[in-house]
C-alpha cells in the first residue's frame, strides 16, 4: 500500500467531504451551492456521480451517516438538508430541517448513533436537530448561552449526548445535550459529574485569542483536543480539567484535528501538511512527526541560462521565488477517518483542502517510512 | 561638492541594485514577509451582523473578535508598512520613501495610475489608507484562486521595486529637464 493516494477533485476549494460506509462513494462540497457525490470507479479514482442541488449559497459543511446512509449538508443560506437515498428512483431526496437560525450555518456533524446532528452557525448558537415523525421534518433545539461568536467546529462525544464546540470567541466548550424527546438515558462521567439538562455548560477552555478551528474528543472520550489560530495544539483530560496541555508551534495555524488512537492525533492546516502529535494517558502532548516527507531530493534551484532569460522576459525577475514542497498546494481544511481497525484506531485518513485535492494517507505505510512516527 | 557626491553615491547604489541603507533593509523585508504569511491564513466567513452577507471583515470592521491587532512595521519615519488582518481578509498599506517634491509628485502619479486600474490588479485597493501611499486588499477569494506563497512573493517584490522605479523616473526626469534647459538656453548665447 502506498503512503498516500492523491486525486485532484476540483480546482476549487473543498469546504467539506465525507465517505460512505464502504468507501465506494464520497460526498464533497466545493465552493459552490451544489454538493457532489462521487463514485469510485474501477481504477480507484472518484468520479462525479450525482449532484445535490438545493442550497442557494455556498455549502459550508457536509457529513455522511454511514450506518443509516443519510447525508446532511448545511450552507450560508441558513439552511440544512438531510438527504436520504431512494432506491427506486436512484436519487437522493432532500428532507426539510427547521434550523431556525438567522445567520449562515458553518459546520454540521451526525452524532455517533446517527439519530441527531449538530449544526454550528454564525448566529452564535448551536442547533441540535432530531427527527419529528409526525410532521416528517427535522426540528432543532438551540444551545445559546454563553457562546458569543460564530461557531467554527463541533464534535460529538462517543456517548451521543455530550458536545464539544469551538468558536470565534477564542473558547472551546463542552455542553450537555441529552434529549428527553429521544429517550436518552445519560450517565454521569468525568465530563458531566451530575445529570444536567440540555444546554448546560459543562466545561469552558480559553485559547489565548485564537479562533478554535478544530475540536475532537479522543476515541474513548476521556481526552479533548483542539487546535486554534494562535498556532496552538491543546489537550485536556476530563479527569483533570484544570490542566490544559498546550504546545505552541512556530508554523502556520492548524485547521483540523483527528484522533488516530487514544495516544496520538494528526493535525493539518495552513502549512499544507499533516503533523502527528503523541499524547500520554494524562494528556501531556508531544510533537510526533511530519507526515509529508518528500523522498527524492528537492529540485535544482539553479535555472539554466536560457530559462533565466525567459523568466526575466515573462515575469520580470530571474529569481525562482518561493517553492512549495508539500502535496497540498493550499491550506488543508478537513481531516476524516477513512478506515478503522477493529479496536477503532484509524488505519487510514483523508485530507482535503483549499487546493481541491483529496489525499488518503495510509498509517501503516507511513509508520514504515517515517522512523520517528509512533501511533 | 557634497551634494554632487551624495548624488553620485545614490546613482552607484541604484545601478548596483542595492540601497544605500542596506543594513536596515533585510530585517525590514523579513519582518514584513513573515507578518504577511501569517496574516494571509484566510478562510471563508459569512457575516455575523447581516444575514447572507459575505464581505471582507477588515473593511467592514463590525465584529471585534475576528479582527487582528493592526501591525505597523517601520523602517524609519518615512518608510513603513501597516498590516491589518482579519479572519477572511487582510489590508496592507505601504508608505513609500519620498525625499523631495519631485519624488512626491512622481509617487503620487504612479500610485494613482495603478489604483485607477485596481480591478485588473485584483488585490489592489482603489483608495489608500490615510497616511499611506498605496493599499492592498487580499481576501479569502484571492487566496483560494491564487497561490498564497506567490501572492506574498509578489507583494514583497512590489515593495522592493517601487523605490527603484521612482528613483529611475526621477533620474530620467532630471536628465530630460537638463537637456531641454540646455537647448532652450542656447538661444540666448
Amino acid at each position: 500500500m502506498s503512503i498516500n493516494i492523491q486525486q485532484q477533485l476540483f480546482f476549487e476549494p473543498i469546504s467539506g467531504h465525507a465517505f460512505n460506509a464502504d468507501l465506494t462513494q464520497l460526498v464533497v462540497s466545493d465552493s459552490s451551492q451544489n454538493t457532489k457525490i462521487l463514485k469510485k470507479d474501477a481504477s480507484g479514482k472518484y468520479k462525479e456521480h450525482k449532484t445535490l442541488m438545493q442550497h442557494i449559497e455556498r455549502v459550508t459543511s457536509v457529513d455522511w451517516a454511514p450506518k443509516s446512509n443519510r447525508i446532511v449538508t448545511c450552507g450560508g443560506d441558513r439552511n440544512a438538508y438531510v438527504w436520504t437515498y431512494d432506491e427506486k428512483s436512484d436519487e437522493w431526496k432532500p428532507g426539510l430541517v427547521l434550523l431556525r437560525i438567522n445567520r449562515a450555518a458553518t459546520y454540521v456533524r451526525w452524532s455517533p448513533k446517527e439519530d441527531r446532528f449538530a449544526v454550528g452557525s454564525g448566529a452564535r448558537l448551536l442547533s441540535v436537530c432530531y427527527f419529528d415523525p409526525e410532521n416528517n421534518w427535522w426540528i432543532s433545539k438551540h444551545i445559546k448561552k454563553p457562546i458569543r461568536s460564530t461557531i467554527l467546529c463541533v464534535d460529538w462525544h462517543p456517548n451521543n449526548y455530550l458536545l464539544a464546540v469551538g468558536s470565534c470567541d477564542f473558547k472551546c466548550r463542552v455542553f450537555a445535550s441529552a434529549l428527553k424527546e429521544l429517550q436518552d438515558q445519560p450517565e454521569t462521567s468525568d465530563w458531566m459529574p451530575k445529570l444536567s439538562k440540555f444546554g448546560t455548560l459543562l466545561a469552558e477552555f480559553d485559547s489565548n485569542s485564537g479562533w478554535v478551528h478544530g475540536v475532537q474528543f479522543s476515541l474513548s472520550g476521556g481526552l479533548l483536543g483542539w487546535v486554534a489560530h494562535d498556532c496552538s495544539v491543546n489537550v485536556v483530560n476530563a479527569a483533570n480539567q484544570a490542566k490544559v496541555y498546550t504546545i505552541l508551534t512556530n508554523i502556520l495555524p492548524y485547521m483540523s484535528l483527528l484522533w488516530l488512537s487514544d495516544s496520538s492525533f494528526v493535525v493539518a492546516g495552513h502549512s499544507n501538511y499533516p503533523d502527528v502529535y503523541n499524547v500520554d494517558p494524562s494528556g501531556q502532548v508531544k510533537y510526533g512527526a511530519k507526515l509529508d516527507v518528500k523522498k527524492s531530493a528537492s529540485t535544482d534551484d539553479n535555472l539554466s541560462a536560457r530559462a533565466r532569460f525567459q523568466k526575466l522576459d515573462y515575469q520580470g525577475t530571474d529569481e525562482a521565488g518561493t517553492q512549495l514542497d508539500t502535496i497540498h498546494l493550499n491550506a488543508v481544511t478537513e481531516l476524516r477517518a477513512v478506515s478503522r481497525a477493529p479496536d477503532n484506531t484509524v488505519t487510514a485518513f483523508s485530507s482535503t483542502g483549499k487546493d481541491g485535492k483529496l489525499v488518503i494517507w495510509d498509517i501503516k505505510a507511513l509508520c514504515k517510512s517515517i522512523a520517528s512516527l509512533k501511533i | 561638492g557634497v551634494i554632487l557626491k551624495q548624488w553620485y553615491q545614490r546613482r552607484v547604489a541604484i545601478t548596483a541594485g542595492t540601497s544605500v541603507m542596506a543594513a536596515t533593509l533585510k530585517p525590514y523585508l523579513n519582518a514584513v514577509r513573515t507578518t504577511l504569511e501569517a496574516a494571509m491564513c484566510l478562510e471563508n466567513f459569512y457575516s455575523q451582523r447581516v444575514e447572507r452577507h459575505n464581505k471582507p471583515e477588515v473593511e467592514i470592521r463590525s465584529s471585534k473578535e475576528v479582527l487582528f491587532t493592526p501591525l505597523e512595521i517601520c523602517r524609519n519615519e518615512k518608510e513603513k508598512v501597516l498590516i491589518e488582518g482579519s479572519i477572511n481578509s487582510l489590508r496592507m498599506s505601504i508608505a513609500i520613501k519620498q525625499a523631495d517634491d519631485i519624488e512626491k509628485i512622481l509617487c503620487h502619479k504612479f500610485m494613482r495610475f495603478m489604483m485607477m486600474r485596481a480591478e485588473n490588479f485584483f488585490i489592489l485597493r482603489r483608495k489608500p489608507i490615510e497616511g499611506y501611499d498605496i493599499s492592498f486588499l487580499i481576501t479569502n477569494l484571492h487566496t483560494e484562486q491564487m497561490y498564497k506563497h506567490k501572492l506574498v512573493d509578489f507583494v514583497m517584490e512590489f515593495m522592493t521595486e517601487i523605490d527603484k522605479e521612482i528613483s529611475e523616473m526621477k533620474l530620467c526626469l532630471n536628465g530630460r529637464g537638463r537637456i531641454s534647459a540646455v537647448e532652450f538656453l542656447k538661444n540666448f548665447n
